[in-house]
């Protein structure tokens, strides 16, 4: 079992931008905040006049505990009103910070080959999966790390130079400004011939329609794969039932799951597109 | 956990309201669809503390609820279309309730139907059980394609399902009403006569926002239901109009972030309040409300929350007021 949520400020220590639209911003928590699982995220709101009403999603892309606080990082993209303000906030104005929250990733310790697919901002929840999830445990030359990392162009690609040097990096662009030309499930599905599916597991996050093209990709396959989904929320704890999303129950039924609480990671085969 | 604040050398001011045959310990709920089960906030706030608790709203059956998307924020608010999504009633009595049942708070089951008769059927399952103190009759949902609002809009077919399930159950029955009518008070007087308890009121306002990008709307439902402290004054007119015009007590609700704001309907003369919105802003927002509530009474050396209730002073109102 997860430790407990709770609700606390944060003061920002640092909040740059790394990539066109994309900021890095680290937060101090008191230590009291509990160690997120990797895939859970934050709720995260600035409670002055000028903000939004609403918390904001954002996956945790790195926590750290130091002796007498811990650190989170958030990596986010601006995507509209909400981000706009984070991104325009500096070093030491404070954050309320409702988490950690939501259902992670399965990390699987015996397997032999961890793939992992990422669209744009898709890497934040995936490069704590990396480092948190896989990056603990024993005996890592016994495990093979592959990260498809894919952006619009390279301007855009954000979070790469905080991935682990054991990561095989595959970068794609759409514009093919660096690495391969295409999107991540192109890449991915050329190299998929070559799987052992018994050993394998794929961890993704990213737009809709990399998630699509993913089932699409992997409707026949027998591989596991686990993905992160985004959905507006409003509580981020399961009450208002706003992040609903489509999913086949055990007995083959459609129902709504709320994305932050039985999710926000999802077995891809369960999802209904 | 929010530690209970120490009143230090004096009397805490008593927050105890009487509504429509329930006693609660303070006037301050949560709304339904906005707290769950209860056990979604359990993390964060002392549920003991809460006056009662209204839960989402149960129907016979369970539903799936619309398709996404069904929330958007809009300036000081949000919209929301969630279509009723519960586990149903039967499921709320094994699943649910138990765990509400731990707290000394009032479980106020609100209850949704597609006909009178499917009201009356979910009242009587809920009537039969324990640890049910209320029934809070929801005529007013704007997201559903059948009943919700078609019988909260219409002062015949809200006396109706009001006359219906009053003759099925003992429960202290709420009636919670649309503020989408020309005229409250009017449905507020049906439903009193029909033999309700009390009146909450409002639910959300209709409303619809959207991409200008992609020219869709926002909500895969179209319209939806608009809450926050956007709706606020509209609530409170309405709370005070409704208090004009029945003689039960009214509930009120829409908008209320802080306890100055529940104060506010407190005032015009509700019996006690809801909070909603706000406790997705905030998990901790209702148990703030309650304990603002407290020390305002204690600043104004007022000793029981009654002599505050519809101590509203207009002056001398003229005759075309």
């Amino acid at each position: 079992m997860p430790e407990k949520s709770s609700l606390t400020s944060g003061e920002i220590l640092s909040n740059c931008m790394v990539a066109r639209d994309h900021f890095l911003m680290s937060l101090r928590l008191p230590l009291s905040f509990a160690a997120p699982l990797p895939g859970q995220f934050v709720m995260v709101r600035c409670d002055g006049p000028n903000g939004p009403l609403l918390a904001r999603p954002l996956s945790v892309f790195g926590f750290e505990r130091r002796q007498d606080h811990s650190v989170l990082e958030l990596l986010y993209r601006v995507a509209g009103r909400g981000t706009a303000l984070f991104s325009s906030l500096k070093p030491g104005e404070v954050l309320s910070v409702l988490g950690p929250l939501g259902r992670g990733f399965t990390v699987h310790a015996d397997v032999r080959r961890i793939v992992v697919v990422a669209g744009g901002i898709g890497i934040a929840p995936l490069r704590y999966l990396i480092e948190e999830g896989y990056g603990r445990l024993p005996r890592p030359e016994n495990r093979e790390l592959r990260v498809y990392l894919g952006a619009g162009r390279e301007e855009l690609l954000a979070g790469r130079d905080r991935l682990s040097s054991a990561c095989g990096l595959r970068i794609c662009t759409d514009d093919g400004s660096l690495g391969y030309r295409g999107p991540v499930t192109g890449l991915l599905e050329e190299e998929l011939c070559g799987f052992n599916t018994e050993d394998t597991v794929v961890y993704a996050c990213g737009p809709a329609a990399m998630i699509r093209a993913l089932a699409r990709l992997l409707r026949d396959s027998p591989l596991r794969c686990e993905v992160s989904l985004e959905e507006r929320m409003a509580c981020g704890v399961g009450a208002c039932l706003g992040c609903a999303v489509a999913v086949r129950n055990a007995a083959g039924k459609k129902e709504y799951r709320r994305v932050c609480h039985d999710g926000p990671v999802f077995d891809l085969k369960d999802i209904i597109e | 956990m929010i530690a209970k604040k120490e009143t230090t050398g004096q009397t805490p001011p008593d927050l105890a309201v009487a509504v429509g045959g329930l006693v609660l310990k303070n006037p301050v709920m949560t709304a339904s669809g906005t707290f769950g089960y209860g056990e979604e906030y359990a993390p964060y706030l002392d549920l003991n503390r809460l006056g009662a608790v209204v839960v989402k709203g149960l129907s016979l059956e369970p539903r799936l609820g619309n398709p996404p998307p069904r929330i958007i924020e809009t300036p000081s608010g949000m919209l929301n279309a969630i279509g009723l999504q519960n586990v149903g009633v039967r499921a709320f009595l094994s699943e649910k309730l138990p765990f509400l049942m731990q707290f000394e708070t009032a479980v106020i089951a609100n209850i949704f139907g597609e006909t009178p008769d499917e009201y009356r059927q979910v009242a009587h399952i809920l009537s039969g059980a324990d640890g049910v103190h209320a029934l809070e009759l929801n005529i007013s949902c704007p997201n559903v394609k059948k009943g919700g609002v078609a019988f909260g809009a219409d002062p015949e077919a809200a006396a109706e399902v009001t006359a219906l399930v009053r003759a099925e159950t003992d429960l202290p029955l709420i009636v919670k009403l649309t503020p989408n009518v020309a005229d409250i008070a009017k449905i507020a007087i049906a439903v009193e006569e029909a033999g309700a308890d009390c009146v909450s009121l409002i639910n959300t306002l209709t409303g619809m926002s959207v991409d200008i990008e992609r020219r869709i709307p926002h909500l895969a439902n179209i319209t939806g239901g608009l809450s926050g402290p956007a709706i606020k004054p509209v609530a409170l007119r309405m709370v005070w109009q409704v208090v004009q015009a029945v003689k039960i007590p009214v509930i009120g609700m829409g908008g209320i972030m802080t306890a100055a704001d529940a104060l506010e309907f407190l005032i015009a003369g509700a019996r006690a309040v809801q909070v909603g919105t706000a406790s997705f802003v905030r998990p901790t927002a209702a148990v703030e409300v309650v304990d603002g509530i407290s020390d305002y009474l204690v600043r104004h050396g007022i000793g029981s929350i009654g002599a505050l209730i519809g101590s509203l002073d207009i002056g001398q109102p003229d005759a075309d007021r």
